[in-house]
């Protein structure tokens, strides 16, 4: 089963930190990785850009809404996932309690569709006749 | 430049729609992705369980809580995402402002760290 690690962060956090404390983090997060690799479940990775640099784009009475910031306006954001694959949700929700992300944010766990109607038959996702 | 598209959707709204609704709802979708893939911009993507199927796991204080559910308790959830690499933000903007979620959620569009 493939599930995706959300990590939502507190961003105001990092500036905050000391150079020695910031290469802790690093160190912890490639360490993670690292082991995520070794361990053979991990798809890949992706760190996001504050939100200061985010943009949302929705569409209402037929205008398009593009606004400056995040959709949430959060405590919290995303600051990056993980993609793995693993056997079930209890083996997920281990590798997300390893994650730094759990010692001083918070770490979503959500199931993929395996496949998606993106690129596959719809069938199975309609409701039935 | 690699963005994310992070999809936001009211998940209560899909099982109110009729079969061909449905449908359209999701050829709208398939083309999407099937434009994004001509046009070479397309990396990965795809659907999220819904959010209910979802876990939380945080530490405080040494222990660890897992708590069901999204973590952020929010009219519309991550419902998917694409991963795309466009030149610019204004093209990845571009390419937002095409994808079906902006007509009945929120596309939410975020430069990867790389």
């Amino acid at each position: 089963m493939k599930y995706i690690l959300l990590d939502y962060v507190n961003e105001s956090g990092w500036p905050e930190l000391t150079r020695e404390e910031q290469r802790h983090w690093l160190g912890a997060y490639l360490a993670y990785m690292e082991a995520m690799q070794e361990a053979g479940v991990l798809e890949s990775s992706g760190g996001l850009q504050q939100t200061p640099t985010a943009t949302t784009v929705r569409i209402r009475n037929e205008k398009t809404q593009v606004l400056d910031g995040p959709y949430a306006d959060a405590k919290e954001q995303l600051g990056g996932f993980h993609i793995i694959e693993v056997p079930d949700l209890d083996a997920a929700l281990s590798w997300a309690a390893r994650s730094p992300t759990a010692l001083h944010g918070v770490v979503e766990v959500r199931p993929m569709h395996d496949g998606t109607f993106l690129t596959e038959g719809i069938s199975k996702y309609l409701k039935p006749e | 430049m690699e963005y994310m598209l992070l999809l936001y959707v009211d998940e209560s709204g899909w099982p109110k729609l009729s079969k061909a609704e449905q449908e359209q709802g999701m050829a709208a979708y398939r083309a999407y992705t099937e434009a994004l893939k001509k046009a070479g911009v397309f990396k990965s993507g795809s659907q999220l369980a819904p959010s209910s199927s979802g876990k939380t796991i945080r530490l405080a204080r040494g222990k660890q809580q897992v708590l069901d559910g999204p973590y952020a308790d929010a009219k519309e959830q991550v419902g998917g995402y694409y991963l795309i690499e466009t030149p610019d933000l204004e093209s990845a903007l571009s390419w937002a402002g095409r994808c079906p979620t902006v007509g009945h959620g929120a596309v939410e569009i975020r430069q990867l760290l790389r």
